[in-house]
């Protein structure tokens, strides 16, 4: 452990994004050029310091309508940036800053700036709402093969038989799962920037229409319009960077199944991630001051809750019941920004990037959390998962 | 019975036995020529012992719903909702678990440790897909 790790001679130093809504009316072209110009100048840099791209995902992916948005050629042509270094991926994602890191670190590219463009908001109303897996696909391959065929035609029937196996094996409820959304919400309220920001009660949860049980709508994340970019430096360019954030530790495994309905035990998503990151740090959860954990849908929160040691397995309706523990003066202030349950899918933890940056940075506005030096930042689970800590500079 | 609307899957040199043996009723998985292990879905080798002859075993009799999902959001048109969608696994069938529909109860009537029986019904393009019943 120490300064050996890749990740320390890599620091995140700029995070900027679009304009984020429901349905935003430009290209997602546009989008992508106006974060990752505000991005770069969040860092301090020009796009001239800029010499390495990366994309999530790349070509190939479009899957789902309005999910992948654009071509990483297109913008290293808008923006004439000569670049050592590209990516544009699924597997080996694992967190926005992952890959970027590593080409920092091993000096392919002293400047990397990546994004992830959604347009998935218009999409959503452009099918009346409903937005199908495969829907421009012909055939189902790979896992998919095996459920879009008999009905699971969305990441909520994919997942949703796990939340209900793990609700049976640890008796743990709604009423006690209601409080990730609704806590949320409240922090929603907070970030202009938000999709959703009125309240939302668990009342409001409970009586709400459900999707595939025991998911109802506001376990499902918010199909959003917008565009976020993150550049990752050399550590060694700190001093000219306007406010970097460090990378204390970070981690990305794929294991088990690559279908949530085929794990073995539903209830173990995200630990080797999350254990293989604890190895890379003296840190301990008792450190994290905020975290901003994936959350597709409130049990992927929940699993990473469990996998990061916040508490035990089959614990967290109990640790989030009541919302004191993770509201903003909790001992663990959870997605600061609303999560992707309410400041919408941004999708692959780059929101939840962006939002740990801040916090660190004092720079989170009305929703910032008091003296935050350690933020955790995961994504996803079940398949690619990702597992991180990042320090505040100084 | 009308077909069940969906996305049909694409068919490859694993997964053709499966689809095949469906057509006509059989559920079959991989079942390791070398140390007998059967797994799912199939990846042309063992996943226990990574041999790779794998023969195609058929599974008869009863399975335990190990988990499910009732969905009721109409992703695409024509798709009746609800439905129960169920994971289920075999006594005595280690490393398998098969996703299909659930008939023969209401869905809201299925549940964890519930007891089904192997069928099959139409599906979209033409494929017969996973359909297990509700055991009386």
């Amino acid at each position: 452990m120490g300064t050996d790790l890749l990740e320390r001679r890599a620091v995140i130093s700029g995070v900027g994004q679009s304009a984020i809504g429901r349905r935003v009316e430009r290209s997602g072209l546009q989008l992508t050029l106006d974060a990752v110009l505000a991005a770069v100048e969040d860092a301090g840099l020009t796009l001239d310091d800029i010499d390495g791209l990366a994309m999530f995902p790349g070509g190939g992916a479009a899957n789902l309508p309005g999910y992948a948005n654009g071509n990483l050629y297109e913008v290293q042509d808008a923006l004439r940036i000569t670049t050592t270094w590209r990516q544009g991926i699924i597997e080996g994602m694992a967190l926005p800053f992952y890959g970027p890191a590593m080409a920092v670190a091993t000096g392919q590219a002293r400047h990397v700036v990546v994004w992830r463009t959604v347009k998935e908001g218009s999409a959503a109303r452009a099918a009346g709402g409903r937005p199908a897996y495969g829907a421009g696909k012909p055939v189902a391959e790979g896992p998919l093969a095996w459920l879009l065929p008999i009905g699971m035609l969305s990441p909520v029937c994919q997942v949703a038989p796990y939340a209900a196996r793990y609700m049976h094996e640890y008796g743990v409820t709604r009423e006690q799962l209601a409080w990730i959304p609704v806590t949320q919400r409240a922090h929603a309220a907070l970030n202009p920037d938000a999709v959703y920001r009125s309240a939302l009660t668990v009342d409001d949860y409970l009586a709400a229409r459900m999707i595939s049980t025991p998911m109802c709508l506001y376990d499902c994340d918010v199909p959003a319009d917008g565009a976020t970019a993150i550049v990752v430096s050399a550590a060694g360019t700190a001093p000219a960077l306007r406010a970097p954030v460090r990378i204390e530790a970070m981690a990305g495994v794929v294991e088990g199944r690559p279908s949530w309905e085929q794990w073995e035990d539903m209830g173990r998503v995200g630990h080797g991630a999350a254990r293989a990151m604890w190895a890379r740090t003296g840190l301990r959860p008792g450190d994290v001051d905020v975290a901003q954990l994936y959350d597709g849908f409130t049990i992927e929160a929940v699993w990473w809750l469990e996998a990061m040691g916040f508490c035990g397995t089959g614990e967290a309706g109990a640790f989030v019941e009541g919302g004191e523990r993770i509201a903003l003066d909790g001992e663990l202030p959870l997605n600061t920004w609303g999560g992707q349950l309410s400041g919408g899918r941004l999708h692959a933890a780059f929101g939840h990037t962006a939002e740990a940056v801040r916090q660190l940075r004092g720079e989170a506005g009305a929703r910032q959390v008091r003296g935050a030096e350690v933020a955790a930042v995961t994504n996803v689970g079940g398949l690619e998962a990702g597992a991180a800590l990042l320090t505040r500079w100084n | 019975m009308d077909a069940t609307p969906g996305i049909p899957p694409a068919v490859t040199e694993e997964t053709g036995p499966f689809w095949a043996a469906a057509r006509e009723g059989r559920l079959v998985v991989e079942q390791c020529a070398s140390c007998g292990a059967e797994s799912f879905p199939p990846r042309g080798i063992c996943r226990s012992c990574r041999g790779r002859t794998m023969v195609h075993a058929e599974i008869t009799g009863r399975g335990t719903v190990y988990s499910l999902t009732v969905n009721h959001q109409r992703w695409l048109p024509g798709l009746q909702v609800p439905y129960a969608i169920v994971l289920v696994e075999f006594p005595g069938h280690p490393g398998v678990r098969v996703a299909g529909r659930l008939r023969g109860c209401p869905p809201e009537e299925a549940a964890i440790g519930m007891t089904v029986d192997i069928g099959f019904e139409p599906g979209p393009g033409g494929f017969a897909i996973p359909s297990f019943v509700a055991a009386p």
